[in-house]
């Protein structure tokens, strides 16, 4: 969840994942994005079990998404309005 | 290809932050690469600009990492390449060759000299279900905390050994989260035992030790169970985690932080073939340096995490050392007068590096792991379960690799080694090297290979 309390972030965009929307906020990761409107689930592994996110730093791999035909790392990627992402989930 | 710099950094946290600064004025060209839009490194993983966020991160052990940050902001000579990960360091000619892979692909970046303070990262460790979306490195909900003011689960368990859980349960729970549970796998009178055993350094450190009292007392408040002797068994969920157990009754939870304790990100270093040693308790490497941080490649400098995880303060004494050697070599700063100005560093550095050493006794992970089953997951990228490991544990880590695809995915082993090494040497195979490294360093785009900028 949002922290709403202390925080006023950037602007309203919405971006596509999926072809589903989502909304988020400029200054915000992919990853965030995803995941604050319940979408977890970034890939299917070998046994066709759901991935998440796992170390949010950059260092694993875990959280990669295609943006724009690019492979890209969710967790360090900001979100733009109108972007369109792909998960393999 | 541009002008070389006069020096590259990776890595903008205190460690970067810190040579850049001790570098300020001596008319050298600094670029300073880092995966993070803006500096401050993990520790101090600011919100993006675009967010404003009042009373960001309160505590008095902030202040100097907020200072030090815009003291770094403000350097002239340094040009910012923030959002590049680097993914690959060649010496040629006695220079360096870097290649930076960022938001509109990869950039060259060349230099005659180059530290690296890269950071380290939250020891993966597997254990049956770790592989359920929900279940996190603990470092990466604090992150999501810091910089995104996001608490990713409703209920969250924090489970491992490093009293740094203490924390990120104390910051979710002020978020306004909530913590199902702490969970300690060593005995609190282990944890007290180490640190009387040198109570004239827990006595130093005063400060850290009353953060994590202050947080424990937070948690009590908060009716948030703190457990000692809870070795984590299991995590339980079909699509998504439902609970934890270790020991006693299951505990009901989505969210699940592991929390054993840091390696060093030692890809680049081992990458240029700079001399590395085991990091410590947790495993991992750590890059070998001389007294002005010299790592065993010439021009090649290392500090912060990279040369062992100490914390950030140690850090950030590491990278003065760095930088006043460096002006020391490029006669900017007599010989003398580097070692004048080095010597308060070094005796503080020492100090920290004993607190560090003894932070690192307290939450040694070994004896504390989960025990594995030969279905659960070891190498999260290419799905290898022990029990297609355990035949190979005869050959090399890089045998290993060949015969299983065990460190072959996107991580390039940062998460799998050190949990294959360490089964290795409980089948009786100590002292592997670990895997050859590879470029390239961070998983990369391929259409940027193809079409380099």
């Amino acid at each position: 969840m949002r922290i709403l309390s202390d925080v006023v972030r950037g602007a309203a965009v919405t971006l596509r994942v999926d072809g589903a929307a989502v909304p988020a906020f400029e200054g915000e990761t992919v990853a965030t994005a995803m995941m604050a409107a319940g979408k977890g689930v970034f890939r299917r592994d070998g046994r066709g079990a759901p991935r998440g996110l796992y170390c949010n730093m950059g260092s694993c791999g875990e959280c990669m998404v295609t943006v724009a035909g690019r492979r890209v790392r969710a967790c360090l990627t900001e979100v733009a309005g109108g972007m369109e992402i792909a998960t393999d989930g | 290809m541009a002008e070389p710099h006069d020096l590259a950094i990776v890595g903008g946290g205190p460690a970067g932050q810190a040579a850049a600064l001790a570098l300020a004025g001596l008319g050298l060209r600094i670029a300073v690469v880092d995966e993070q839009a803006r500096p401050g490194g993990q520790i101090l993983r600011q919100p993006p600009a675009s967010f404003s966020v009042a009373n960001w991160l309160p505590g008095s052990d902030h202040h100097w990492l907020k200072d030090q940050a815009a003291r770094f902001t403000a350097l002239t000579e340094v040009e910012w390449i923030g959002r590049h990960s680097v993914i690959e360091i060649a010496r040629t000619g006695g220079s360096f060759a870097l290649l930076a892979e960022g938001p509109d692909g990869i950039r060259p970046i060349a230099a005659h000299r180059v530290l690296i303070a890269g950071g380290c990262q939250d020891l993966a460790v597997p254990v049956p279900g770790w592989t359920l979306p929900g279940v996190y490195a603990a470092g990466g909900i604090q992150a999501f905390l810091k910089s995104q003011r996001f608490i990713p689960g409703d209920r969250i368990v924090l489970a491992g050994t490093h009293p740094l859980q203490l924390l990120i349960a104390a910051q979710i729970v002020a978020a306004g989260g909530s913590v199902a549970a702490v969970l300690f796998a060593q005995k609190r009178g282990a944890m007290i035992g180490a640190m009387i055993a040198r109570p004239w350094i827990a006595a130093r450190h005063v400060l850290t030790l009353r953060t994590a009292a202050a947080a424990t007392l937070a948690l009590k408040r908060a009716g948030v169970p703190v457990r000692f002797g809870a070795r984590l068994e299991a995590i339980g969920g079909v699509d998504a985690v439902t609970g934890v157990r270790a020991g006693g009754p299951a505990i009901a939870c989505d969210t699940v932080g592991l929390c054993y304790g840091f390696v060093p990100q030692s890809i680049l270093p081992r990458m240029a073939g700079a001399a590395m040693r085991p990091a410590g308790h947790a495993g991992g490497w750590a890059a070998v340096h001389d007294a002005w941080m010299r790592a065993s490649i010439p021009g090649l400098c290392v500090a912060g995490e990279t040369t062992g995880v100490a914390g950030a303060p140690a850090a950030a004494a590491g990278g003065t050392i760095a930088g006043l050697g460096i002006a020391r070599d490029l006669a900017l700063l007599d010989p003398a007068e580097a070692d004048r100005r080095a010597a308060p560093v070094r005796a503080h550095h020492a100090r920290l590096l004993g607190f560090a050493a003894l932070l690192e006794d307290l939450a040694d992970p070994r004896g504390f792991l989960p025990t594995l089953g030969d279905d659960t997951i070891v190498c999260r990228c290419e799905d290898v379960n022990l029990g297609a490991l355990v035949p190979e544990f005869g050959g090399s880590a890089n045998g290993i690799k060949l015969a299983t695809r065990c460190g072959m995915g996107p991580c390039q082993g940062r998460n799998c080694e050190p949990s294959l090494l360490r089964l290795m040497a409980d089948a009786g195979r100590p002292g592997d090297p670990g895997f050859t490294q590879r470029f390239p360093a961070r998983p990369v785009p391929l259409a940027d290979l193809a079409d380099p900028a």
